[in-house]
């Protein structure tokens, strides 16, 4: 009774961490599947090892949505699973050339039914009901490849592994032998058996099923699952060898099966003249291989595979909000370090082991920091590879020509970075792909460019950045109709002049589409704006490229992390704020005679034949204290993206390393953002330093 | 106007009884003074109480929001008591931290007095001129003095 109850207590509250790890299973699942497929689709056939785990995916998938009682996956699962059992056993050779696009598609139209239930669950909706279009559809596939041939709809069931009996071209008397259960070491004890009637015919006379018992450890499984198959030339050497096998230890059962030669049973495979190619495979195995996929690593031609058959054994998840209090924590720890060892208290004591062990706790507690800042790393890859996705479909639907190229998928980016660039490079891509590739292939030949277009995805690091580049080959932007489409959208204004940079900003401007059409994919009013938005916000920069005739390149740059960064500490009177190193071009000590002034009494100063607007900090943020006479402070000279001006502070502190915390949520509404604040920093002494916002810090009238 | 702050306190009244279904007719609340104004915030609101603490001033908020500070870590907005209510600022140090549904704020007072129970019957709904100024509700103690209810869950939606 203890034990029910307990079980029940179980159930109920780990609920919730069961679905999670359903969704996340899955979810890494369906991506293996995307990725094998998009590969497979490429060379327009399946390995064997692609068809096992195609065929173990969905055994998955099926099996853990029956258990938690989703029905339209778990039925269609089943049926991609029967499929693949009967490509499986046959070779993907069972279907035909002309059948392969309609398989590809088929599996993606499936994945993408997975993908839509899986959110459909993840937003609580309920599941979609209507599945039989979707059904049918599978089925008349599996019908097609079977050819209508009977024989061959009794082995596609999935008792089809029943079928022992199938002997070998050559080899028509079968012995299947079964060992006792749960002796251990099937494989070897098989190999035994061997060896020992080899004592008694030649190796020529015979041959056995699984071949590879002596390398492979995992044939064992299998031989508990369907026997271990000895086939003979000769009916005399079989009888002897019966002896053998009975002489052996540890075996439980076996049965011996004859098979004419050359007349294949209706219970066999059937060999189809359009199969033939099965009968010409050396080592055709009868017996189904259920346990060999199950514990082979399953390899993709993919490169991130082998990565993936790790996961089981040496990766955990953790839910994210674990590690970002981890890093709060750690941040903590490293400020509070550095309060203890710096404390007034201290001044003037000569403390030889103090100092000693403050030294080792400084490298350890940066030691910590690094490991817990790398938790939150992950490899852009996952990104990346839906990319191949979303340029196969928009390949077919738009009737282009263009293939993707990876470059630096393995560069590792904070956690939250890589779920918000996201939507961005989709967006980009599905752009390159729309707009960039030329509509026409003998456009690109003219060109004299190769007639598949090319995007290639890059990321790389340089220091604090990450940097991610999608360029395409394609036609490029065309200047004059870019700015002609600005002007009737009312961005530009038709009587100025514009440089190519002012025009290529316009295509990020809100309510810019270059497209005339709207398309499915790009042209929907969420544009490239949006894209920009995204990347701001976890402090980014968007910047586009284009040469006429030869494509554009779009180029992402994102701070590595957003919980560090290495900052500036300026003072205005009592005040100390920081701001973001990378945004600091340089900084003067100038005089009044070095000012310019504007006619609307604004300041400007020339530096490196420009002119720069000049905010003095103390008004901007209506201080009391600090400098008012410009000899007596200094000048940084600051750029975010296109925006570039001078800030008037007191004096430079120093540089500094900083935990960036947001403000309090309570604060949000006083419109903190817009002031030009990023959020605060503790320092050494654990007074609050401002971190600037230096985008919003300014805006030019 | 009266209608809609006894409705308030019957709430309150709720959800404190769900919280503790045994708990007697009286509430523990927190006295402190600003400005000569005694208040009274409820206990339960109350995480702490901490003085001399450098407070960091932002630009560009309302004045009421003096500014934040870092309580072990914790970055925490403070508001001035005196200017939310309308009233000339002081050089009060005395902060008290709330944590109101999951939000802390912490309010600046110029002292904080006692802890004392009051019984829930005795609090009579503030006069409505009172409803903008932070206060649910008024109840006279035994000494003479009237205490004012603070009205906690009003300060994250004071702008």
């Amino acid at each position: 009774m203890l034990n029910v109850k307990e079980g029940f207590k179980i159930m109920g509250t780990g609920n919730d961490s069961i679905l999670d790890a359903y969704l996340y299973e899955t979810n890494t699942l369906l991506e293996q599947l995307d990725s094998i497929v998009l590969a497979a689709e490429e060379q327009d056939t399946f390995t064997q090892e692609d068809i096992n785990t195609i065929f173990r995916i969905m055994h998955t998938i099926k099996g853990s949505s029956a258990m938690m009682e989703y029905n339209s996956i778990m039925t269609i699962a089943h049926r991609v699973e029967d499929l693949f059992s009967i490509i499986r056993d046959k070779s993907i050779e069972i279907v035909p050339e002309e059948k392969r696009p309609a398989l590809f598609e088929l599996l993606f139209q499936a994945i993408d039914f997975f993908r839509q239930e899986v959110e459909h669950i993840e937003n609580g909706q309920p599941l979609t009901e209507n599945i039989d279009s979707l059904l049918q559809k599978v089925n008349t596939l599996i019908q097609q490849i079977q050819g209508g041939d009977a024989s061959a709809e009794a082995s596609a069931s999935p008792e089809g592994d029943a079928a022992p009996a199938a002997g070998r071209p050559g080899y028509p008397f079968a012995l299947q032998i079964f060992f006792d259960e749960g002796c251990g070491m099937e494989n070897v004890r098989a190999l035994m058996l061997v060896n020992s009637i080899r004592d008694l015919c030649s190796d020529s006379d015979f041959q056995f099923s699984p071949a590879d018992v002596a390398t492979d450890p995992n044939t064992a499984g299998q031989i508990v699952d369907s026997g271990f198959m000895l086939y003979f030339k000769r009916k005399e050497d079989r009888d002897s060898a019966v002896h053998a096998v009975t002489g052996a230890g540890s075996v439980r059962t076996y049965q011996a099966f004859d098979a004419p030669q050359e007349d294949p049973k209706p219970t066999e495979p059937p060999q189809p003249a359009t199969a033939a190619p099965v009968a010409a495979t050396p080592v055709p195995s009868p017996a189904p291989v259920s346990k060999e996929p199950a514990t082979a690593p399953p390899k993709s031609p993919t490169a991130k595979s082998e990565p993936a058959a790790h996961h089981r054994e040496s990766l955990i998840s953790v839910n994210l909000s674990k590690l970002d209090q981890l890093a709060a924590v750690v941040g903590e720890i490293v400020i509070t370090e550095s309060m203890v060892t710096s404390s007034p208290d201290l001044k003037g004591l000569k403390l030889d082991a103090f100092t000693k062990s403050a030294r080792q706790l400084r490298k350890l507690t940066d030691e910590l920091q690094d490991v817990s800042m790398s938790l939150r790393m992950v490899p852009v890859s996952g990104t990346f590879q839906k990319m191949h996705r979303i340029v196969r479909d928009m390949c077919k639907k738009l009737n282009k020509q263009a293939k993707l190229t990876l470059v630096g998928e393995d560069t590792e980016v904070d956690k939250t970075i890589v779920d918000s660039i996201s939507d961005p490079i989709m967006h980009i891509v599905r752009n390159s792909m729309d707009h960039g590739i030329e509509e026409n292939v003998q456009d690109r030949i003219d060109a004299g460019k190769d007639p598949v277009g090319e995007i290639v995805l890059s990321a790389r690091h340089t220091g604090s950045e990450v940097i991610i580049e999608i360029s395409d080959d394609g036609q490029g932007v065309n200047y004059e109709a870019t700015l002609n489409k600005a002007i009737r959208s009312g961005i530009a204004s038709p009587d100025a002049d514009y440089s190519h940079k002012d025009i290529l900003n316009f295509l990020m401007a809100p309510g810019f589409s270059t497209n005339t059409e709207v398309t499915e994919y790009s042209g929907r009013g969420v544009g490239m704006d949006v894209v920009k938005r995204n990347v701001e916000d976890v402090g980014g920069t968007v910047t586009i490229t284009s040469e006429p005739g030869k494509g554009m390149t779009t180029t992402l740059k994102i701070p590595l992390t957003m919980a560090i960064m290495d900052g500036m500490e300026v003072s205005v009177g009592s005040s100390i704020f920081t701001i973001p190193i990378h945004n600091i071009r340089q900084s003067f000590r100038v005089t009044d005679e070095d000012l310019i002034h504007d006619a609307a009494g604004g300041e400007l100063f020339k530096c490196m034949g420009s002119f720069y607007p000049v905010v003095r900090m103390r008004d901007r943020y209506h201080l009391q204290e600090g400098c008012t006479q410009i000899r007596d402070g200094i000048l940084i000279w600051l750029e975010a993206g296109e925006l570039s001006y001078c800030l008037f502070v007191d004096e430079l502190l120093g540089e500094q390393q900083v935990v960036v915390k947001p403000l309090p949520s309570y604060l949000s509404r006083f419109n903190i953002k817009q002031s030009g604040i990023a959020g605060c920093t503790i320092l050494g002494d654990g007074n609050i330093s401002i971190i600037l916002d230096v985008a919003n810090l300014y805006t030019p009238v | 106007m009266a209608q809609d702050a006894l409705l308030l306190e019957d709430a309150l009244i709720d959800s404190n009884s769900l919280s503790s279904p045994a708990e007697p007719s009286t509430e523990k609340y927190m006295l402190f003074l600003s400005d000569g104004l005694l208040f009274g915030v409820k206990a339960e609101y109350v995480v702490e109480i901490i003085t001399n603490h450098t407070i960091t001033p932002l630009p560009l908020v309302p004045d009421y929001i003096f500014g934040i500070i870092n309580l072990r870590g914790q970055i925490i907005p403070i508001v001035d008591m005196r200017l939310l209510l309308g009233h000339a600022p002081a050089q009060d140090t005395c902060i008290i931290i709330l944590n109101i549904q999951d939000t802390r704020v912490g309010i600046l007072v110029d002292s904080v007095q006692r802890m004392l129970d009051i019984e829930r019957a005795s609090i009579l709904p503030a006069p409505a001129q009172n409803a903008q100024d932070m206060v649910s509700g008024m109840c006279s103690l035994e000494d003479g003095q009237t205490m004012l209810v603070f009205d906690c869950p009003q300060i994250l939606t004071h702008t």
